[in-house]
């Protein structure tokens, strides 16, 4: 695989992984199976393209994020206060998006971003010669630690403990003068938000911001999440909070990186969503192989002094 | 401290399985006292707990906490100032996070700390403190996950939770019930010495006739929705589990409290 | 030891992903320097990336016509890389980022998405695009039209004027046209703008019947019945897929539906006056050609094709009742 092939995984493994980190938030903390994600991202996406479109890409950044948690508290209200089922909820909201997405984008299905400056050609142009080439690599990997950084440090408040609380023990939770309808809107706003950046930086990334974009979302967030999860299992007895964020973001580059060794190993496009399936497959049954193993070593071992 | 005042609910009304589950039920407590509720199943004593706590509202009556009223209030903002501990031990505690984070949230949900702080260092070695005071040896395993816990020892995780800031009232529905008799007498010595030291105002549900007794001072017993014994003071000390049987005969008549694990 | 064999073996996991492949890893390739034009040397083939947007029997035309032409103007040796993009950004990304790596000596793009991953990969590797509608429009060349970056290629405007000309000679007194298409295809979303502007030209009225995706083209079809004379598809891949389906409702309704891609008439629309997919791919590989023997992408034009062909489904117009004369 050439050094740019792998790089360019990089960079897209570290842009994605604010999908998989937001997927945390609202899969993993909060128990909420949120389905928004597909419509969200492309939220992100169309409103930072608008704005880059038009001169402004740090502000398109900003408002990208800010239009996620919008949608984020759409949900939330569906779910919390009109009682509707929270994978319902966030399909309602995704279905809304697509109409909203388009707007956004000036009723256009793709805004290219060929010709105007982005927040990685700004970057780019600070850096001495001999860096540009890492620029994108440089700044997607700032940001996704600093994206990791602010989230750790979040969960650690009494607001992001009270968020965790709730999607762990409901009952709980109003018995501690804990609003879960509150903590629960924060948390998907803020999950939302992190995927509509990802979506807006992404936009950025490739110069052009499509409606499908969004398409099959929350499926990459997901397995990139449980590669995290099981590369972190395997390496800590019982990982913690920041463990379980910085593992994320590996699980997305990985997972990147499988598609890139893929292609590059000649395999057909068309099947690079099978080898992806049986690559995220392999990685969330290992630990079950182990123990399948393990047992089978246990009796062996046991018919060895049955017999002996 | 708290004032109920003929406070009426019933659960399904118009159905057929309409349950008047309180029935004009009055009951003044003042503050630091200690009451205990016994009755059979169906009594309404835990209706009576979660009637004060705002699980539900109420179809008639009032309910004042400290003088304010507090009818309407959802239970959340009423848990500001009320601690609960219920049956299942499980359901004090996060399971997924550890003792510490636990602590800390209560810790800071109940100081009324600003939602993005944290806790400083200072805090920290405090709240040690307070769980080495529990006498379980529980301060070595500040980072275990609660999960990995006994019921009993989250019991008394969530006692000292609920009690980490003293809080108004303190309501106890039959907490060492699922607890086996070791660990139930442990976590009952530990209620007694917290509310006691703190003198907070307990409200307390068991099943078991001679703990009702015995502990607190003032006891209460409830039959379909109703108070039908209110005890204090000398005629309460003298009066043994067969005074109780004699006078109140169908309204005890039931093998868990008479045979009650002590 | 479980947690050294655990990163022991992440660690070879990403070694031998980045080991495998074969491809030399220098990164020294022409994405660092050099003009736009590449010359090689005669010994060494000529490798050139395609992409191709989607699977889709025109885009499919395009490319069989490309390799076609491309043998014939001696590069019969080239080695090409043919990828597939299954119409998924992030995909097309890695695709153009492995050209890219690879050091191919040119891009060639099928379609307007595949042709922005292309520009967005690289400002050194000659691209050439096929079937991008609006080049402008899409950022891949300057305001004017002309190649001001690496990219030139062909577009294929359609002809709308023509259309509603030949439908006017095949099914006269058109008073108010349907227009079936996805909102999301920016190649039908430019076309639809086109005759829209035609309708308001020629004084006729139109509607609008959008989809998302082929599963809804029979209920917006059967929305239009009724209320319109005659319906219009662009290049839609999205209602290319449905067209034997769209063809079935239309023709029962008598209806004619005049399309913009001979595939669609194959399929069992009414007519089209289209452009021609294999002669667009053989300008492509001209173009390409050109660049590959020393030109500089500046200077070669954006080519749109205006050599049309009348294209009629005889079955169809059978069916609709069509003279025959009016179109032989």
């Amino acid at each position: 695989m050439s050094l740019i092939l792998l790089r360019g995984a990089a960079e897209q493994g570290f842009l994605y992984a604010l999908v998989a980190l937001g997927l945390y938030l609202s899969f993993r903390t909060l128990n909420i199976a949120d389905m928004t994600t597909d419509g969200s991202f492309t939220l992100g996406a169309a409103c930072c393209a608008t704005f880059t479109l038009h001169g402004h890409p740090f502000l398109g950044v900003l408002v990208g994020a800010l239009a996620g948690a919008g949608a984020g508290f759409v949900s939330a209200v569906l779910q919390t206060r009109l009682k509707i089922q929270p994978i319902l909820a966030g399909i309602i909201t995704m279905t809304a998006l697509y109409s909203i997405n388009l707007k956004a984008m000036g009723n256009r299905s793709n805004v290219p971003l060929l010709r105007v400056p982005t927040v990685y050609s700004i970057f780019e142009s600070h850096l001495p010669g001999a860096l540009r080439p890492w620029s994108k690599l440089l700044l997607t990997g700032l940001i996704a630690a600093a994206v990791a950084a602010l989230l750790i440090g979040f969960l650690r408040t009494m607001l992001g403990l009270s968020i965790r609380a709730t999607g762990d023990n409901r009952t709980m939770v109003s018995a501690s003068s804990i609003d879960p309808v509150y903590t629960t809107t924060v948390g998907l706003c803020c999950a939302n938000a992190l995927i509509a950046l990802s979506g807006a930086l992404i936009a950025q990334y490739q110069l052009f911001s499509e409606i499908t974009m969004g398409v099959g979302m929350v499926v990459i967030g997901l397995a990139s999440l449980i590669i995290g999860e099981v590369f972190s299992d395997l390496l800590f007895k019982s990982p913690g909070v920041p463990a379980r964020i910085v593992f994320a973001i590996l699980g997305a580059v990985v997972y990147r990186v499988i598609i890139a060794a893929a292609l590059s190993a000649s395999v057909a496009a068309s099947d690079l969503k099978l080898v992806s399936a049986l690559i995220v497959a392999v990685s969330i049954s290992a630990p079950a192989v182990v123990d399948l193993l393990h047992v089978r070593k246990l009796r062996k071992e046991a018919d060895r002094h049955a017999d002996a | 401290m708290l004032t109920l005042e003929r406070v009426s609910k019933t659960f399904f009304p118009g159905t057929a399985n309409a349950k008047r589950a309180l029935d004009d039920l009055s009951l003044h407590l003042e503050a630091g006292e200690f009451v205990t509720v016994i009755g059979s199943n169906g009594a309404g004593k835990s209706t009576v707990l979660n009637a004060i706590a705002g699980t539900f509202l109420i179809d008639a009556g009032r309910i004042l906490l400290d003088g304010e009223d507090v009818t309407f209030q959802k239970d959340y903002r009423r848990s500001r100032v009320i601690g609960r501990l219920f049956q299942d031990p499980l359901s004090g505690t996060a399971p997924s996070m550890t003792i510490e984070e636990n602590l800390t949230l209560a810790y800071l949900r109940a100081s009324g700390r600003k939602p993005l702080l944290g806790l400083s260092r200072s805090d920290r070695a405090a709240l040690r403190d307070r769980v080495a005071a529990l006498g379980l040896g529980l301060e070595d395993r500040m980072g275990t996950r609660v999960g990995l816990l006994s019921g009993g020892q989250r019991q008394a995780l969530t006692l000292l939770m609920a009690t980490l800031v003293t809080p108004k009232l303190l309501l106890l529905d039959e907490h060492t019930a699922a607890l086996d008799p070791a660990t139930a007498q442990t976590v009952l010595a530990l209620t007694e010495r917290i509310v006691e030291e703190n003198r907070i105002t307990c409200l307390m549900v068991t099943h078991n006739m001679q703990s009702s007794l015995r502990l607190g001072d003032r006891t209460i017993m409830m039959d379909a929705g109703r108070i039908v014994l209110d005890v204090s003071g000398a005629e309460r000390s003298r009066m043994t589990v067969q005074d109780l049987l004699a006078r109140f005969g169908s309204a005890v008549d039931n093998d868990r409290m008479l045979l009650g694990r002590s | 030891m479980k947690k050294l064999f655990a990163i022991a073996l992440s660690l070879s996991m990403i070694l031998a992903l980045a080991a495998c492949g074969g491809a030399p890893a220098s990164s020294a390739a022409p994405a660092s320097s050099g003009p736009a034009s590449s010359v090689q040397p005669q010994e060494e083939p000529v490798r050139i990336g395609l992409l191709q947007l989607v699977e889709h029997p025109s885009l499919d035309e395009i490319r069989e016509a490309f390799m076609a032409e491309l043998e014939a103007a001696g590069y019969g040796d080239a080695v090409v890389d043919y990828q597939n993009g299954q119409a998924d950004a992030s995909l097309i990304n890695s695709i153009c980022q492995k050209f890219v790596g690879d050091g191919v000596d040119l891009i060639v793009a099928i379609a307007t998405p595949a042709a922005q991953g292309a520009a967005a990969a690289t400002t050194e590797i000659p691209i050439v695009f096929a079937a991008v509608t609006d080049p402008v429009g899409a950022g891949l060349v300057g305001a004017d039209g002309k190649p001001d970056r690496n990219c030139t290629g062909t577009s294929d405007a359609i002809a709308v004027e023509e259309i509603f000309a030949l439908a006017e000679k095949l099914t006269p007194g058109i008073q108010t046209y349907g227009f079936l298409y996805n909102l999301s295809e920016d190649n039908s979303v430019s076309v639809i703008a086109d005759a829209k502007a035609v309708c308001e030209a020629q004084n006729i009225a139109f509607t609008e019947a959008t989809v998302t995706n082929s599963g809804e083209v029979t209920t917006a079809a059967q929305s239009l019945l009724g209320k319109v004379d005659a319906i219009f598809c662009p290049i839609d891949n999205t209602v290319a897929y449905a067209m034997p389906n769209l063809a079935q409702i239309a023709n029962e309704a008598k209806m004619p539906v005049y399309v913009a891609a001979d595939s669609m008439v194959a399929d069992g629309g009414l007519a089209t006056v289209g452009v021609n997919y294999t002669q667009l791919g053989k300008q492509t590989a001209d173009m390409a050609v050109e660049i590959l023997n020393g030109a500089d992408v500046k200077d070669v034009p954006v080519q749109v094709l205006d050599e049309y062909s009348t294209v009629v489904n005889e079955e169809t117009a059978a069916a609709l009742g069509i003279d025959p004369a009016l179109y032989r």
